[in-house]
């Protein structure tokens, strides 16, 4: 009960330090926090953090959704043959190595400013990590239940539907969350490089014109679409399976 | 192995899944030759086999293949030369009369433990649903666990989990029963009452049984002959012939001179199989 009560101790803690700091600089350097809300009230009013949100969003789930696809194809082909393990494993390493940012100005040069060049950014940011992932977990699936199974009359896409598919689910949901804040991490950084609306071009704007309270919105905004996605989606269905391992 | 079939609450049990006598399939390992990759060889043209009905147990010291061996007649282990048949047919793994109870039990995390023990029925596909459910109702009750039916493996001891892996296999009838060191990780009570309530099975079903042990009693017990697997590659040290009559009963069998004599005989070649090693 009381380490219970340090979690919830921390938001509100935080909050005091930003106040207390605030108090001994000028607003234009550090807002209140109250100044924060404030302009995110001004900004729900006029539409734009709507508008700004849907367009980071959006993008987001274009790129996550071709990385999920490629990241299953790309997982399940290095967990059935070992060749093409092989084969990608050293490129794999090498892609996670670059920082998925570093790409942004290339893919800008290749598809010009706009919906297309982001995306390609959070595919290759959100790929990567969950092509491993999907491997990692395929290969552990225990060759014991796949044993079982097939002495029990399992035929091969029986073994697919009824031990692959359910087995996977607890490694398939850790990519998706995974692979979900590799790419929003990635979104907000190439949208503060190359577009015209989005929380990150918020960011990068309001730093520009000098606005901190639109550059702190903006940064609140970011953490807390990614804390509840993560905390709120994924790690509530990973819970559900974090039994299994044991039996 | 015929024995004759006492009335107790149990075998009444044993009444509700099944009706037929599937009787038993014979298997036979021919000159198979076996080595792990990379490693020293394990079997060198071993030869074994059994008759249909009979009831084989597998002693040897920790290591020298048991588990090895009942991979190969499960077809899981393809040998490198030589010939493993069931009634004839070269085996695999997805042979209807093969079933195996595995050294750990394998369940499936995701299922209850009456789709655990279901989940033959299924992939057959042969029954309707609430059949199913029924012979799988049946056959937990046979090994004590139908008020468990809707716990979660994880929720489970080691021993209740094993019990559902046994379940599991018995619920398809199997005329070939290849069994793990099925009741190592049991209570000597519940291992005993299995015990009893295995060959009652097999009395009433008839079905070839290997089975993997390193109790030597329960190999007599149990068994109608007992083989000795030696250090790998030795293969097969002796064998010997288990001539208590049936049906055997827990306290009254153990307590035969005949009993102590063959536990005796093979304890000593266990010692010498290890003092030569
Ligand atoms: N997949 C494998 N690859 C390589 N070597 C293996 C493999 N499985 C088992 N072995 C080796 O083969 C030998 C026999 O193993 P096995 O599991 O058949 O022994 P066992 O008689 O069942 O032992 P226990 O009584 O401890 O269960 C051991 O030395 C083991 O290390
Ligand atoms: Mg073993």
């Amino acid at each position: 009960m009381r380490t219970r009560l340090y979690g919830w101790a921390a938001f509100p803690s935080l909050l005091l330090v930003w106040s207390a700091a605030a108090w001994n600089l000028p607003p234009y350097v550090l807002p209140q926090p109250w100044a924060v809300a404030a302009e995110a009230v001004r900004w729900l009013d006029s539409g734009q953090l709507a508008a700004h949100v849907g367009a980071s969003l959006l993008r987001e789930a274009g790129g996550f959704a071709v990385a999920v696809l490629g990241a299953l194809a790309l997982g399940l082909a290095g967990a059935l043959s070992p060749g093409f393990r092989a084969f990608s494993a050293p490129l794999t390493g090498l892609f996670m190595a670059i920082p998925p940012i570093a790409w942004a100005p290339l893919s800008m040069i290749f598809f010009g400013l706009g919906y297309v060049a982001i995306t390609m950014v959070i595919v290759v940011a959100a790929l990567f990590p969950m092509a491993v992932t999907v491997q990692e977990g395929f290969l552990a699936i225990r060759n014991g239940n796949l044993r079982a199974a097939r002495v029990l009359g399992a035929r091969r896409w029986q073994l697919i539907r009824h031990v692959y598919l359910p087995a996977s689910l607890p490694f398939l949901t850790a990519a998706l969350r995974i692979g979900f804040s590799q790419a929003w991490r990635a979104l907000v950084a190439a949208e503060m490089l190359g577009a015209s609306q989005g929380i990150g071009w918020m960011v990068a704007m309001g730093g520009q014109i000098g606005n901190a309270t639109q550059v702190l919105l903006g940064v609140a905004i970011i953490g807390m679409t990614a804390w509840i996605t993560e905390g709120l989606v994924f790690r509530r269905i990973e819970r559900r399976y974090r039994h299994w391992h044991l039996a | 192995m015929d024995c004759e079939i006492p009335t107790s609450l149990s075998d009444n049990r044993l009444g509700d899944f099944s009706n037929d006598r599937p009787g038993g399939a014979a298997f036979r390992v021919d000159g198979v030759d076996f080595t792990y990759d990379g490693a020293l060889p394990m079997f060198r043209s071993l030869t074994l086999s059994a008759r249909p009905g009979e009831f084989v147990a597998l002693l040897g010291p920790s290591g020298c293949g048991k588990t090895t061996l009942l991979n190969l007649l499960s077809g899981f282990l393809p040998p490198d030369s030589g010939r493993i048949t069931i009634d004839g047919e070269t085996v695999t793994p997805e042979m209807p009369a093969l079933g195996h109870v595995f050294q750990s039990p394998q369940l499936f995390p995701w299922l209850d433990v009456l789709d655990n023990v279901r989940f033959g029925l299924r992939m057959a596909g042969r029954l309707p649903d609430a059949e199913q459910r029924d012979k799988a109702m049946a056959v937990l009750s046979l090994v004590g666990l139908e008020a468990a039916a809707g716990k979660f493996p994880h929720q489970l001891s080691g021993g209740m989990q094993q019990r559902v892996a046994l379940a599991r296999a018995l619920v398809l009838e199997p005329r070939l029963l290849l069994m793990d060191e099925p009741f190592a990780a049991l209570d000597a009570i519940t291992r005993a009452t299995l015990n009893e309530e295995l060959l009652r099975l097999c009395g009433r079903l008839g079905q070839t049984v290997l089975f993997i042990t390193h109790d030597v009693e329960e190999a007599v017990f149990l068994a109608d002959r007992v083989v000795l697997l030696g250090i790998a590659p030795a293969g097969i040290h002796s064998e010997l012939a288990i001539d208590l009559p049936r049906p055997r009963h827990l306290r009254e069998t153990r307590r035969l001179e005949r009993f102590t004599t063959l536990t005796d005989t093979l304890l000593e070649r266990i010692s010498a199989i290890v003092a030569a090693a």
